[in-house]
């Protein structure tokens, strides 16, 4: 399920559970592609969280979570990052990424 | 048959989204195939401006509105790196890394289109994607307020600078010949009190210990002045290499690395059809691949037809 949060809502967030948070920017052409790509894995894994979170307008948590680009996906599990991916990535790659937070 | 198609596109950038088009309007059984997204380079482009119809809009817009056109008219789409295409005489076989998918078809068109190229000089592997960038619009936003070079001076370097220059405190443009881009565009980026163009230079290295700290680069000219400009960030745009490794063995590949094709998209191997920028042409163009992808297509259409 993919769902766009603000950084006062990512606060709110059950930190322990896995989830993927990326950054986009409205005026960002690979954001927009990658959006596909996050939908289509969506289908495939419709209970795994992904959050999406607009770069320009939340920039104290881009700040606090060392996003320095966009689009920036950010794999997160027990409250920690486990990893990350700068730039549109190909969809194995993320799944990957999401799978080895189970 | 399962995995078996009329026609499979691989490249899913204007050239093969528009023979997408093309051939399931001529009642192929269609497959299309992107290692990374639609769009292609298209994508990364911040404004067209010269694709007949659609006025000023941002490369991504035209290539959402061409997938969401290929979704309309019914055409399968799948996110699969093709690692071979095998030539079996009236039937192709394209072997995808994803599970070594194999899809069984009559015909291929070729639309992979082409990779930023990379100079291959020392700190460049080090800094790439953490202060060498080859996407302004991607990357931009963190050089607000500093110092970026960029290296190249054709329509990408000019168009990306332009664009840069508006956000950055200090834009260096470093470039193996002079500007070659649009004439408007040049005007437009001379123009701007905060870019220095160092024409006829060779890029020497990249420097930096923690982070990027600058660029060392030489004169092209008799007196080979080398020059050192600090910078917090880099942007390449040196051209395009052919993305076309997963086809070497059909034996339709120049020394370029890319196909040559004839006025109909025909390659040398029957079946086999090339459209858009991995095609040896001389405008790469979003409106040029479009074309390409219709003839290709159509010819690939008349090409299966033959086994009816």
């Amino acid at each position: 399920m993919i769902t766009e949060i603000s950084e006062h809502e990512y606060e709110s967030l059950d930190q322990s559970s896995p989830k993927l948070i990326e950054f986009y920017s409205k005026t960002c052409g690979p954001c927009k592609m990658l959006s596909f790509v996050l939908k289509d894995i969506s289908k495939q894994k419709p209970e795994f969280p992904i959050y999406i979170i607009d770069f320009d307008e939340n920039r104290e948590l881009k700040e606090r979570l060392g996003v320095k680009g966009f689009p920036t996906m950010l794999f997160f599990k027990d409250g920690k990052e486990i990893s990350r991916l700068e730039g549109l990535k190909q969809k194995p790659a993320i799944i990957n990424a999401i799978d080895a937070l189970a | 048959m399962e995995n078996t198609y009329d026609i499979v596109i691989v490249g899913a950038g204007p050239a093969g989204m528009t023979a997408a088009i093309y051939a399931i309007r001529a009642n192929m059984k269609v497959l299309m195939l992107d290692r990374l997204s639609p769009g292609g380079q298209m994508i990364n482009t911040n404004e067209v401006e010269n694709y007949t119809g659609a006025g000023k809009l941002s490369g991504a817009e035209l290539a959402i509105r061409m997938f969401e056109h290929t979704q309309e008219l019914g055409v399968e789409f799948d996110y699969k790196t093709v690692i071979d295409i095998a030539d079996g005489g009236d039937w192709k076989t394209v072997t995808c890394e994803e599970d070594n998918t194999v899809y069984r078809t009559r015909a291929v068109i070729l639309a992979t289109g082409t990779v930023p190229r990379r100079l291959g000089v020392p700190g460049e592997d080090t800094w790439a994607a953490s202060g060498i960038s080859w996407c302004a619009i991607c990357d931009g936003a963190q050089y607000c307020g500093k110092e970026v070079v960029v290296i190249g001076g054709g329509n990408s370097a000019v168009e990306e600078s332009i664009y840069l220059a508006g956000i950055c405190t200090k834009l260096t443009i470093v470039t193996m010949f002079d500007l070659t881009a649009d004439p408007k565009a040049c005007d437009q980026l001379r123009r701007m009190p905060n870019v220095t163009i160092y024409p006829y230079q060779e890029v020497l290295e990249f420097t930096g210990s923690d982070r990027l700290t600058g660029v060392r680069f030489k004169s092209t000219k008799e007196d080979a002045t080398e020059r050192y400009v600090t910078c917090d960030g880099v942007f390449e745009y040196i051209g395009f290499a052919a993305s076309s490794q997963a086809f070497a063995r059909l034996g339709i590949i120049d020394r370029s690395g890319c196909i040559q094709t004839d006025s109909h998209m025909r390659t040398s191997v029957p079946g086999i059809f090339g459209a858009g920028d991995i095609t040896v042409k001389h405008l790469r163009q979003i409106v040029t691949a479009c074309s390409d992808g219709a003839v290709a297509a159509n010819s690939a259409a008349n090409y299966v037809e033959s086994f009816r």
